[in-house]
């Protein structure tokens, strides 16, 4: 096949690597940065509950 | 907390003036000092001004003048003849057929000679006021061609949230915010990256991800500083992502090649669009919950039908040109 073409993909490739990184680390630290304290009751009765809906 | 809000504001401020104080730069620039401004005055005309009397013969001989458009050099457009001002200062250079006065020109001249002296060759670009075309550009995405009532897209938000007048104002302007940061990154990666590694065969795989990037930061961002707002949007902010509106966007700057902003202002007036279409729609939607609708037609299929006229109503915009 043509070099070329591999490049593309490779290239393509390690771009969508790069920016998925980029883009979770970045989210993470948005999340750290605005966390808000939810009850923790509130997952347990969830739990508990049948949730067939 | 609020230090963080009140230093975030400061810096938009910033930006925005950094913004406006840089769109005069980029306005006309004449690469020759002795000229001093250059305009159309009609379909058929371009006016050149210089700083002080030009000669005659140099002026009036329509072969010292060679026009064309900026995108297509090999392409000279006709000069029928060229007239001077009374004062010597002023030449009108008239064309036999009508040039397209959205597109930039080029002039380009033998060596001016002003009283005798030669001034220099002189190539000059002659466009409209770069205000006035970002400002038909946001006019044009806004309601010349509003991506809801025009273009059809963004449907299931736009019936969705347009049932009570608060919730579609907040919605709009969530829109608005995510399609301006979402154009503006865009804009970036594929100026920068895609399109110089020949990457732009991912564009629409990018423009996906950029815009749930947005979505989810302005859904963690409102979480915490907006709580109430973030329960009225319920399960709507989510769909952004997934909205077409959000990647048509990106899109059509990518295909119009626009540069940062213009971009700016196609996706401001995509959102302010978006957000004119659902004010609209809720405002009648309201009124329609008391009108004495027909069993048939009560709720979506009249809010439907609601729509259609609206865009009947916006066809009224079609073809026209500012500026």
């Amino acid at each position: 096949m043509d070099p070329v073409l591999i490049k593309l993909a490779l290239g393509g490739i390690a771009f969508l690597v790069c920016i998925g990184l980029l883009f979770g680390i970045g989210l993470a630290l948005a999340a750290q940065k605005f966390a808000v304290e939810a009850n923790p009751k509130v997952e347990e009765v969830l739990e508990v509950l049948a949730g067939a809906q | 907390m609020s230090t963080l809000m009140k230093r975030s504001i400061l810096l938009s401020i910033w930006l925005v003036s950094i913004f406006l104080a840089s769109l005069p730069v980029c306005g006309h620039a004449a690469e020759n000092s002795f000229a001093k401004k250059t305009d159309f005055k009609d379909n058929r005309t371009i006016v050149i001004e210089f700083a002080g009397a030009v000669d005659e013969e140099w002026a009036t001989s329509p072969a010292n003048f060679k026009v064309n458009e900026k995108q297509n050099p090999d392409v000279l457009l006709p000069v029928e003849k060229v007239e001077l001002s009374p004062d010597k200062k002023t030449v009108l250079i008239r064309f036999g057929e009508d040039i397209d006065l959205r597109a930039a020109h080029v002039v380009s001249m033998t060596p001016v000679s002003s009283e005798g002296k030669n001034m220099g060759p002189a190539i000059l670009d002659v466009k409209k006021s770069y205000f006035g075309y970002l400002f038909s550009i946001l006019i044009g995405a806004m309601l010349i061609n509003n991506y809801v009532f025009t273009k059809y897209l963004g449907l299931c938000v736009f019936i969705g949230t347009s049932r009570k007048k608060d919730t579609a104002v907040g919605m709009g302007i969530t829109f608005t915010i995510v399609m301006v940061v979402s154009a503006m990154i865009s804009w970036f990666l594929y100026q920068y990256v895609l399109k110089p590694y020949r990457l732009d065969y991912l564009q629409v795989v990018v423009f996906i991800g950029l815009v749930s990037l947005t979505v989810q930061a302005v859904d963690t961002v409102l979480r915490k500083v907006n709580p109430a707002l973030f329960k009225a949007f319920g399960v709507y902010l989510v769909l952004v992502i997934a909205n077409c509106v959000i990647i048509a966007v990106p899109l059509t700057l990518a295909s119009n090649e626009y540069n940062a902003f213009e971009s700016f202002m196609l996706a401001l007036g995509a959102g302010g669009g978006f957000l004119l279409a659902l004010f609209l729609m809720s405002a009648s939607r309201e009124r329609l919950e008391l009108a004495n609708v027909p069993p048939t037609f009560r709720g979506l299929p009249i809010a439907f039908v609601a729509t259609g006229l609206f865009a009947l109503a916006f066809m009224g915009f079609s073809g026209m040109a500012i500026f």
